[in-house]
């Protein structure tokens, strides 16, 4: 029985290297401890063995299943392992180029319309909109922009047919539509909607009449910024103007107050900043903003009463500022789209 | 506008170092005067450049245009041969030579050479080849009394710098040197020098009169006229300061007596002009409208079509000037003329910028009158400008000056509280401060103490500033003038709790993060699109809603009504580029036509391009439409309509998108909101943009009012923690029946079949199409899931809700289930 015993033994030390699936471990292990297996066999024999025999029989038999468990323990592992490792693959090549694309980009136009508003939103203002369509009153009458007034120019400003009604744009009384020339519109719908203390800021879309070239674009962007309240000062405009230059150009810029004129302010100014950081552009005075006082014309147009109120306004275009920090020389790159340029601002 | 630092110097005292051209040039811009450029007249430093004198000269004998001259630089010298191509000059004419060794502007060098043959040892040399003016017609001849071999520089110690200056429309008064000199004069406090004019002079009449009227029928455009005639001038060229002024403002001299009027103008910023009295038929003018018909040779050679809404002077048989804006070359003063008749008026603004606007005719005049000149300076600058004429042409004043109409009412006082400035500015300075700044710009202050106990001052307004008017005006004055750069620096103040910001940017600003999550690249495109292009996709009705009334471009005529058309621009640049981009988005505003009218709708478009675009060791599965519908249900999910609210539709007859694969939810004109998605037009792609990729979009339309919905705030119902148990279907449908049809026709039975228990979910999860299935029909896999709330359900209740709906998909469908 010994013999027997290191018999089954030995062959399934020896049969357990070649096996490679479990299909055949377990048709294996069923031809060694199944019911018909040859070490079950051997067990059921232990019926015949003489009464003193049996403990060192039984000794016997125990040692030989341990050893063939330890065998097939052994097998097994190994058959996970490989099924582990086939699972795997191969191991990765961190080199190869990822199949998947990347994180989208915002358009470098979106990016500094973003840092601009979230620059204002810090300091209180939130943000209004308003339609890209508007009418003469919205977009001049009501800003103190009189009907003879240059920038209503027919080579200035879009215009719209006389005859077109725009369903969910309201006229004033039944003056023509045009495209926004300005986000100043803004102002004179908000105003007409809401109560001071009003501050918002409008990014969107204008439209100039203008041939194209590297620094005129049909269409382009600004973010205009109005805070109406009682004792809003001049004082407040330079605060507020010189914490936003000096937070999207670097505290080493500097600023000034250039006195202009726009009819929807009183007094007026251009803002121009000047830093040392900006590469070609670096130690000149650059203009970037019009600016002023809210004219008491203009409060009036919208029902708010001048002698209470007084607010500071101003409008910027946003592709300016824009290529002054990108670096961009011609305006058409950004209506242009190539993914090569877009990229450079991920 | 031009503005000469040496014609400044007639009206204040600009001292060279205090008030240097340098520093004027940074001080005209804090006062609201921005310097496009400034140049300095006068030659550069120049060597070898000194007086000569031609002393004798001869025809080159190989050359029409050119002379050989005899040219001396100092007395017995010996003269140097030197040939010359003008033609202005006479033997013993001193000139200004260039010898050889000058290097003139442009890096000219002066060498000795030959000319065609003739030895030629320097240059005789122009104005304008010495920056020293405008005159390129002929070479400079010098005062006789100049001796010879005087460098150029030492004659020309005094040169000119010129300010281009950017007037802005308000101040009219600062067109004119005399306004700018007024500035400079508030600002480093001088005193303005006027010029004075003989306003008392003895003018007899000698003969027949000039004039025998002025008669003014169009006294709404022209509310005082005045004329004044001057006998026996002599026209002729300019003397050399008046004609070096002319230059300094960019034109060119013309004559004495125009070039009076001209100086006047620039001076004064009052326009005059200047008739040839004996070419004024009938011996009267009229200032009156056109009549409809007529025209005028303008001074500019141009022949233009008047109408009666246009103002002109005219004779008893012409029209000679288009009022306020030009003279006709039928009234011109030139060599021949003798006597001449001076005008000087006041043109109603709005009329003349009509006229200028309809004609596209634009003048130094018309530029003036538009802005509105000082209604109570015209007859200065007529009387300054006779005594100009008198002392450049002679002649002599013949009989008084002839006055039609009155000067138009001014506004001459202004109330102004000290109190309220420092308000509105937000720091403090003295009344003392405020009052001088005023008065510096001719402003006369008066104090009065109101009741109230806070002073109230009325500020007197010179008539030349009409655009003070109000507080505000002079409240601008001051700081103008204070200096902005005297604002203190202060902290931001933020007071208050901000609003909230506008659902149209923060849903904007959440999509584009989105698209950008989902590997897209935004990209900003113009509004403005092809006529034609909008026609063949959107038809005749957008055609005709969406164009412009005044395109500038004819390829940018018509508003966009959707965002795909420049996104496929996009993508066929970057194909065309070879970058390798498959993924944009817009997010943009777009219009379409409406019953005939337009709307104005917010949109996000995006196209992915699937077609494998570049060989990959991996290639990653491509978009289809199912892609582009779930990235535009989120799109409209961020805007706030809930994703199963949308029920898709095939489209089935389309140009962009392509016909049964592509599908559309919504209806902004009913519910505010529109979805696409799916796969646009092959063969419109083809054919437009010459795209071979297939390239899968989407577009959603919002209105704005769509925006003033508020969000609906989630609510909690509880869930059920007891198992689910399932059971599935398959059924034989149509093949061209909608999966969501069935889908819906399945929820509806089982919630009818279901009770004391939900039926919570039915998907179809498996389509097929194929072998096994009778022509024209599909196989569609259905699973329910069942659930109560309160209990594990047993498989018989499940079992009898599964046969009843069976049932009911029997009895009321035609589909058949496949066991």
């Amino acid at each position: 029985m010994q013999a027997e015993l290191n018999t089954i033994v030995a062959q399934v030390g020896e049969k357990a290297s070649s096996i490679t699936t479990r299909a055949e471990f377990e048709a294996f292990k069923a031809t060694i401890s199944g019911p018909k297996g040859s070490l079950t066999e051997v067990m059921k024999g232990m019926g015949a063995v003489p009464k003193e025999d049996k403990p060192a029989m039984g000794k016997l038999i125990n040692e030989a299943k341990t050893a063939v468990q330890a065998i097939f323990d052994a097998v097994l592992e190994g058959l996970e392992a490989a099924e582990m490792a086939a699972r795997l693959g191969p191991p990765i090549d961190p080199t190869l180029p990822p199949p998947d694309a990347g994180r989208g980009t915002l358009h470098p136009i979106a990016q500094v319309r973003e840092e601009m508003v979230n620059l204002f939103r810090r300091i209180g203002f939130s943000v209004a909109e308003a339609t890209e369509v508007e009418t003469e009153h919205y977009c001049f009458d009501a800003l103190n922009i009189p009907a003879d007034h240059p920038a209503r120019d027919m080579q200035d400003s879009y215009y719209l047919p006389d005859t077109l009604k725009v369903a969910n744009v309201s006229q004033h009384a039944e003056e023509k539509y045009l495209l926004r020339t300005h986000t100043s519109t803004v102002q004179i719908r908000t105003m007409l909607e809401a109560k001071p203390p009003i501050r918002i800021v409008a990014p969107g879309r204008c439209f100039r009449r203008d041939t194209p070239d590297a620094t005129h674009s049909a269409n382009f962007h600004q973010i205009e910024g109005l805070y109406v309240d009682q004792n809003v000062t001049l004082l407040d405009l330079k605060a507020t103007l010189d914490h936003f230059v000096k937070t999207i150009f670097g505290a080493k810029a500097k600023t000034r107050l250039r006195p202009s004129f726009f009819p929807f302010t009183e007094p007026s100014f251009e803002m121009d900043f000047f830093s040392p950081d900006l590469g070609k552009l670096s130690n000149k005075w650059l203009e970037i903003m019009g600016c002023g006082m809210v004219d008491p014309e203009v409060f009036k147009a919208v029902g708010i009463d001048p002698g209470v109120y007084t607010g500071y306004a101003f409008g910027m275009g946003i592709e300016r500022i824009a290529m002054i920090l990108q670096g961009v020389d011609d305006i058409r790159y950004y209506y242009q789209n190539d993914v090569r340029f877009l990229k450079q601002f991920a | 506008m031009k503005i000469s630092y040496n014609w400044l110097k007639n009206y204040i005292d600009l001292n060279p170092l205090e008030h240097s051209p340098e520093i004027l040039a940074e001080v005209l811009p804090l006062l609201g005067f921005d310097v496009e450029e400034y140049e300095k007249l006068g030659p550069p430093p120049l060597e070898h450049v000194v007086v000569g004198q031609v002393v004798e000269f001869a025809q080159h004998p190989d050359a029409d245009r050119l002379r050989c001259c005899k040219v001396i630089t100092g007395e017995g010298e010996m003269a140097r041969d030197i040939v010359c191509g003008a033609k202005n000059f006479q033997q013993g004419d001193k000139v200004m030579v260039a010898l050889p060794g000058a290097v003139l502007p442009g890096d000219f060098k002066i060498k000795a050479s030959k000319l065609r043959g003739q030895p030629s040892e320097g240059m005789l040399c122009s104005a304008k080849e010495l920056k020293i003016g405008q005159d390129h017609d002929g070479i400079m001849i010098i005062d006789p009394d100049v001796s010879l071999g005087t460098p150029l520089n030492a004659l020309y110690a005094d040169g000119d710098t010129v300010f281009d200056l950017e007037i802005t429309p308000n101040r009219v008064d600062v067109l004119s040197h005399i306004g700018v000199a007024r500035e400079l004069a508030a600002k480093f406090g001088l005193a303005v020098k006027y010029p004075e004019v003989a306003a008392s002079r003895q003018n007899e009449r000698e003969g027949d009169p000039l004039l025998s009227g002025v008669k003014v029928s169009a006294d709404g455009v022209c509310p005082h006229y005045t004329a004044i005639c001057i006998k026996g001038v002599r026209v002729g060229p300019s003397p050399k300061w008046l004609k070096a002024a002319i230059e300094a403002t960019g034109q060119r001299s013309i004559n004495n007596v125009v070039d009076v009027t001209n100086y006047v103008l620039h001076e004064t910023c009052q326009p005059l002009h200047a008739f040839d009295a004996a070419k004024i038929r009938g011996g009267q003018l009229e200032v009156r409208m056109a009549s409809e018909g007529e025209s005028i040779t303008t001074l500019d050679e141009v022949k233009r079509a008047l109408r009666a809404d246009m103002a002109v002077i005219a004779d008893g048989e012409r029209p000679l000037v288009v009022a306020g804006i030009m003279g006709s070359l039928d009234a011109e003063v030139d060599a021949g003329t003798q006597d001449i008749v001076l005008e000087a008026a006041y043109f109603d603004p709005g009329s003349v910028r009509a006229t200028a606007r309809s004609l596209g005719l634009s003048s130094d005049s018309s530029y003036r009158f538009e802005r509105g000149v000082d209604p109570l300076g015209v007859v200065y600058a007529s009387l300054r400008a006779v005594d100009l004429i008198l002392q450049v042409a002679g002649g002599r004043v013949d009989g008084d000056m002839i006055e039609v109409g009155a000067e138009p009412p001014t506004i001459s006082e202004v109330t102004l509280y000290p109190e309220r400035l420092r308000q509105f500015i937000g720091f403090e300075v003295s009344d003392e401060n405020i009052q001088s700044v005023l008065e510096s710009l001719g402003l006369a202050v008066a104090v009065h103490d109101a009741s109230d106990g806070r002073a109230r001052w009325e500020v007197s307004i010179p008539s030349y500033r009409q655009d003070l008017q109000r507080d505000v005006d002079l409240i601008e004055e001051f700081i103008r003038v204070y200096g902005t750069e005297k604002i203190p620096e202060s902290p931001v103040v933020a007071r208050g709790i901000s609003d909230e910001d506008h659902r149209i940017y923060s849903v904007n600003e959440s999509v584009a993060h989105y698209l950008t999550g989902q590997n897209f690249d935004e990209a900003f495109l113009y509004s403005l699109r092809d006529p034609e292009e909008t026609k063949f996709f959107f038809g005749e009705a957008s055609h005709a809603v969406l164009a412009l009334d005044n395109p500038l471009q004819s390829d940018q005529s018509h508003l966009r009504p959707s965002l795909i058309p420049g996104l496929l621009d996009v993508l066929k640049l970057n194909a065309a580029r070879a970058t390798g981009a498959t993924r944009f988005f817009e997010r943009g505003h777009v219009y379409r036509e409406v019953k005939g009218q337009m709307v104005e709708l917010i949109s996000v478009g995006f196209v992915i391009v699937a077609d494998t675009v570049k060989r990959e060791w991996r290639q990653r599965e491509l978009a289809d439409f199912y892609t582009a519908r779930t990235i535009a249900a989120e799109i409209l999910g961020i805007a706030g309509t809930a994703a199963n609210k949308l029920s898709f539709e095939p489209i089935t007859e389309c140009r962009l998108w392509q016909p049964g694969h592509a599908a559309e939810a919504g209806d902004f004109t009913k519910m505010g909101y529109q979805a696409t998605a799916g796969l646009l037009n092959l063969a419109t792609l083809k054919e437009r943009w010459d795209l071979d990729t297939a390239v899968i979009a989407g577009s959603v339309l919002m209105t704005p009012q769509f925006f003033e919905r508020k969000a609906k705030r989630g609510r909690h119902t509880g869930v059920s923690n007891q198992p689910a148990t399932a059971r599935d279907l398959a059924l034989i449908v149509d093949q061209s029946l909608l999966a969501g049809t069935v889908q819906q026709a399945i929820a509806k039975f089982a919630k009818k079949a279901t009770q004391g228990f939900d039926c919570e979910r039915v998907e179809i999860f498996d389509v097929y199409e194929g072998s096994g299935l009778p022509e024209g029909k599909k196989s569609l896999a259905v699973s329910m899931r069942f659930r109560a709330n309160d209990r594990t359900l047993k498989d018989k209740e499940v079992n009898a809700a599964f046969e009843a709906i069976q049932k009911l998909i029997a009895e009321k469908t035609d589909y058949q289930i496949r066991k």
